[in-house]
């Protein structure tokens, strides 16, 4: 079995009839496994593809916490280690307050580090076997590809009825 | 803002419109290239002298150890906050007219936060042994770190802030990359491939892109706060008059703020030229920018005198008499300067017609750089020179070396934000693509 089904690509020029599309299709099983390209992050087409809340926030939450308890704790335990005792404070918890600082800085540097590779993980990225179907979707077009459909199936007339302004076929790789 | 924006161009003219120009910029472009050269070359020589010699080719004597070099990196910081302030926190509050200009802030950001972390190093000398005094890393003694001093602090804070701002331009880039490599072919594909981690534009990478943005935003917009924040407790931590005042943190935040908005209008204003992009950064979206820093600078005023009056409210005869020397002593060309540059000339753009005269607001951004650099030089130098010891009383100087690494900075700066304008999409593409008409087949 190829690795990378063909199928057919559908090619818009608007955002509307792209969403359209999209609504149509959702819950179809006849186009399970579509994909929708765009080049930029337009709200219209989350909404239409009801994706619901990101798994990123996951990410972004335990880098956050594991930075705010490594702060805390790296101060804590350099301080127990070898307390550094200037103008009379005492190290260890008595200097909390000041390690706050540190676990804040902390928090944020995880959290952001998480976030980014939840990211990437979500988006399956680094992709490097990046199939690009066509050059027009960082550009100003928007698509929709149904694996194992053919241009005169059922998905590529209601593909077209949405109003796609080009229809063709992806060889399987 | 946008409703009123007229834009005369559609999402299909962006990626036309901005990557052709990037190939051929104005030849200007090569001179200012040429000048940072010059500045960068003059810069690494006076390091070189400086570590060759020893500190003394900076006018760095007891009690003034923190002369022009901190100066120089509070300076560089606050410059770097527009960035991530444009891009997260604007970003937080749906403003669009950042979309225009978010990318050229970030990357001045990054270069600007670069600057500034190599002051620390060109200030205490023997660089190489540095890291021992700043991070907490095992060493013969045994000693770590103090971490209840402020400049622990400012490293943590200083280097999270570099990551962050890293990341957040580069996330940004991600998608714009991928839309050179659809251009390109050969090698230059293969390399922006790379660059891009094969970004497909898929529904579904944009939905965990855009989650990821926020958080990111969500999470950098405190650390935008208290980054200088916590610069300003370098200063403020210590018992020295003029230093210790609980004023500091929210003061510093607004300065580096005017700062870095006033450098992204002296930079963009060039880089808009050079690189024709008057049609994606309209005449609108530098007028938001000119509001910005008006904001800021009434902010920066107010906190001007209400630090004068608290001076003279306290009772506290030390604290009256930095003050009274920076407003009428020694150090009044400075204070002064920084009162006219940072407060009163910036009121013009009270006037829209101001607000709107590129050349008027590019001279009043550029002398608000030098109020503030002014301002770190007075707020530093002023207080150390005067300390509890009369004896060693004395009037701080800037030598050859001071200004030599001063211009090696701007130098430094300007070297890799030019560098980094002629290679990348200086506007994001993808999100320009946002705040212009969406491409209905139908009015909505």
């Amino acid at each position: 079995m190829s690795k990378r089904p063909g199928g057919v690509l559908a090619v818009y020029r608007y955002l509307d009839q792209l969403t359209d599309a999209m609504k149509l299709i959702k819950d179809r099983t006849d186009f399970r496994g579509h994909e929708v390209f765009s080049p930029t992050s337009y709200h219209e087409i989350e909404e239409a593809g009801g994706y619901g809340a990101s798994p990123v926030r996951f990410f972004t939450l335990a880098g956050a916490l594991t930075g705010t308890t490594c702060g805390f704790l790296l101060a804590l335990w350099t301080d127990y280690d070898w307390p550094l005792v200037v103008g009379g404070k005492l190290a260890g918890l008595y200097s909390v307050p000041a390690y706050v600082v540190i676990g804040f800085e902390l928090t944020i540097l995880l959290g952001g580090l998480m976030t980014i590779l939840g990211m990437l993980v979500m988006g399956r990225l680094p992709n490097p076997n990046q199939r690009i179907l066509d050059v027009r979707f960082t550009d100003d077009r928007f698509g929709i590809f149904v694996p194992n459909a053919s241009l005169d199936g059922e998905q590529a007339k209601l593909l077209k009825q949405c109003g796609a302004e080009e229809l063709r076929i992806i060889e399987s790789e | 803002m946008s409703e009123e924006v007229k834009w005369n161009k559609t999402i299909s003219d962006v990626n036309n419109g901005i990557l052709a120009n990037l190939a051929k910029p104005h030849p200007t472009y090569y001179v200012a290239w040429a000048g940072a050269i010059i500045c960068l070359l003059i810069g690494a020589s006076v390091w070189a002298w400086e570590i060759s010699t020893g500190m003394g080719i900076t006018g760095k004597t007891s009690p003034v150890y923190w002369g022009v070099l901190i100066t120089d990196f509070v300076f560089w910081v606050g410059i770097g906050h527009a960035g991530t302030l444009i891009s997260a926190i604007l970003f937080l509050f749906r403003a669009k007219w950042r979309n225009t200009v978010n990318r050229s802030a970030e990357a001045m950001t990054v270069f600007a936060v670069i600057t500034a972390g190599l002051f620390p190093l060109i200030h205490v000398g023997r660089l190489w042994i540095a890291p021992y005094w700043m991070l907490p890393l095992p060493n013969t003694n045994n000693l770590w770190v103090n971490f209840r001093s402020p400049l622990v602090w400012d490293v943590f804070a200083i280097s999270t802030y570099l990551t962050i701002s890293l990341l957040f331009w580069y996330m940004g880039l991600v998608p714009d990359l991928a839309s050179i490599r659809d251009r390109v072919k050969g090698v230059k594909r293969l390399v922006y491939g790379i660059m891009c981690f094969g970004w497909r534009g898929t529904a579904t990478q944009w939905h965990h892109y855009e989650a990821g943005y926020g958080f990111l935003a969500a999470l950098a917009t405190p650390l935008v706060l208290s980054v200088h924040s916590i610069v300003s407790w370098d200063f403020a931590m210590s018992i020295q008059p003029g230093w210790h005042t609980t004023i500091f943190p929210p003061y510093f935040v607004a300065g580096a703020i005017l700062s870095g908005c006033a450098m992204v209008y002296s930079l963009l204003v060039p880089v808009r030229k050079m690189f024709r992009l008057e049609e994606f950064i309209l005449a609108e979206h530098l007028e938001a920018c000119i509001k910005l820093t008006l904001l800021t600078s009434t902010i920066v005023f107010y906190a001007y005198g209400i630090e004068f009056f608290v001076a003279w409210y306290s009772g506290n005869p030390y604290e009256w008499a930095i003050f009274e020397k920076r407003a009428i002593g020694p150090y009044a060309f400075y204070f002064w300067t920084m009162v006219f540059c940072n407060c009163v000339f910036p009121l013009i753009w009270w006037s829209k017609r101001m607000r709107n005269n590129i050349a008027v607001s590019l001279v009043v951004a550029v002398l608000i750089n030098v109020g503030m650099w002014f301002e770190r030089y007075n707020i530093i130098v002023s207080t150390l020179a005067e300390d509890f010891l009369p004896g060693s009383w004395g009037h701080f100087q800037p030598t050859w070396g001071d200004i030599g690494l001063t211009v090696g900075s701007f130098g430094w700066f300007f070297f890799w934000f030019l560098i980094f304008c002629r290679f990348f999409p200086i506007v994001s593409m993808s999100e320009l693509k946002l705040i212009m008409p969406k491409p209905f087949s139908k009015k909505h």
